[in-house]
């Protein structure tokens, strides 16, 4: 982590950007909002899903937000991710800090996403983008433990890596997810670097996992998060809570509406 | 499973369980017996006490969300079929019925999983809150450890402990 932060500040003297996290410290007073996305795909009661995240960080106009440096979900009941097949192997954090996603198990990737990052650079604000990969690591005190891995190649070439948990949560949750978002320094006398955009997914979606079968290796798709038979009333709740450097913990909910039963039945008569 | 002991207005029936499998095991007088004495509904009924070990393996029957349900073949003190239904949440918890000769056992548990792979080992404690015909005063605590099989989502749930009936 220490090498990639000099050369992210290296490279920041002379362009702009980064990708993950978050604050310039130049904008002191400036107070930031942040709103929570959730989705489902496919969305089939009783069936295998994908599970959609996004954060979005609203700044007031002109400033970027403070540093983020935890994201806590909260996820709706009676999501079935320990029979997802997600998550087979483990992937150490000194793996991925070595070899980027692409070295870890395929078995060990439980999703991806993308993030983007804002910098004030001198008087402008420089965005820059990067892509996630969600690895299975090894657990930590007993709970599931993840890495969210994120790489940005241009334009400056930076990789961090973010330790999370799925953590207990009561009712009306079922469980939550925690993550630690390192602080990412930009050019000497700026801000931070400041997330303002989180997408990320947990599930199948896009993945190939890999089995060995009487000697041959069998690629397949892992079968995903089991949604239940029945939606809760009032729909699938998600509520996140943001931590930033300045001290601010801003909350976010929203609900995965019920699906229309009535078209799902009017297709399955066809 | 042999009940051998017999304590007169005391309950110290032991009875070990299997999470959602059988338990109990060999019959010996429990230690626990002064403290299930105190409780009243124990004195009403004279019971056995069975320390044990056993295991079940169970294959999966259906799931909902993060719910499953799994049943199959529990060996060892208390023989006979067992019914899971499963929660498997950060926590696994649960509630089971084992049918054994002369009635079944019921009861609930919950377990923290451990490690990942296809084969995820969990350990934790049950309680046996009752159950049917010779068993219908059960009652009794336990530990158990397993495996759960991320593949075809099938449980081995070893158990052991004490059961009073």
């Amino acid at each position: 982590m220490a090498s990639v932060g000099r050369a992210l500040r290296v490279a920041l003297g002379t362009l702009a950007t980064v990708f993950l996290c978050l604050y310039p410290a130049t904008t002191a007073g400036a107070t930031q909002s942040a709103t929570l996305g959730a989705s489902f795909t496919p969305y089939r009661l009783g069936a295998p899903t994908t599970v959609g995240l996004s954060l979005q960080i609203q700044a007031p106009a002109g400033q970027i937000p403070s540093a983020l440096t935890e994201v806590e979900v909260r996820y709706p009941q009676n999501l079935g991710w320990a029979l997802s097949g997600l998550g087979l192997a483990v992937c150490s954090p000194a793996t991925l800090e070595a070899a980027g996603a692409s070295g870890c198990p395929a078995n060990s990737i439980m999703g991806g996403g993308n993030a983007l990052a804002e910098l004030r650079f001198g008087p402008q604000l420089v965005s820059e983008s990067a892509s996630i990969s969600i690895a299975r690591a090894p657990d930590e005190e007993g709970h599931i433990a993840l890495l969210l891995y994120a790489s940005g190649p241009s334009p400056v070439n930076t990789q961090i890596l973010s330790p999370a948990q799925l953590l207990p949560a009561g009712p009306p949750f079922g469980g939550r997810l925690n993550m630690q978002l390192p602080i990412v320094p930009s050019v000497p006398g700026a801000a931070d670097v400041a997330i303002v955009s989180l997408r990320v997914t947990l599930g199948p979606l896009g993945l190939t996992y890999y089995e060995q079968t009487e000697g041959n290796t069998l690629a397949y798709t892992p079968k995903g998060i089991l949604l239940p038979t029945t939606c809760p009333r009032g729909g699938f709740p998600f509520a996140a809570t943001f931590s930033f450097l300045d001290g601010s913990h801003p909350a976010a909910r929203t609900i995965v509406p019920c699906p229309d039963l009535r078209g799902r039945r009017h297709r399955g008569r066809h | 499973m042999t009940p051998h002991h017999h304590v007169r207005r005391r309950v110290t029936a032991a009875l070990c369980g299997t999470f959602v499998a059988g338990c109990i095991a060999t019959a010996t007088q429990s230690p626990h017996a002064s403290a299930y004495a105190a409780e009243p509904g124990a004195r009403a009924h004279a019971a056995h006490v069975l320390s044990a070990t056993d295991t079940a393996h169970l294959h999966y029957v259906s799931s909902s969300g993060s719910l499953l349900f799994d049943e199959g073949k529990a060996t060892g003190t208390l023989p006979g079929s067992m019914r899971v239904h499963l929660d498997l949440g950060t926590t696994f918890t649960g509630t089971f019925t084992i049918y054994a000769s002369g009635g079944s056992i019921e009861g609930r548990g919950s377990a923290t999983p451990h490690g990942s792979g296809t084969y995820e080992s969990f350990s934790g404690t049950l309680t046996v809150t009752g159950g049917s015909g010779r068993y219908a005063h059960a009652h009794g605590h336990g530990g158990l450890y397993g495996t759960f099989d991320r593949d075809n989502y099938a449980l081995v749930i070893k158990t052991t402990g004490s059961l009073s009936y």
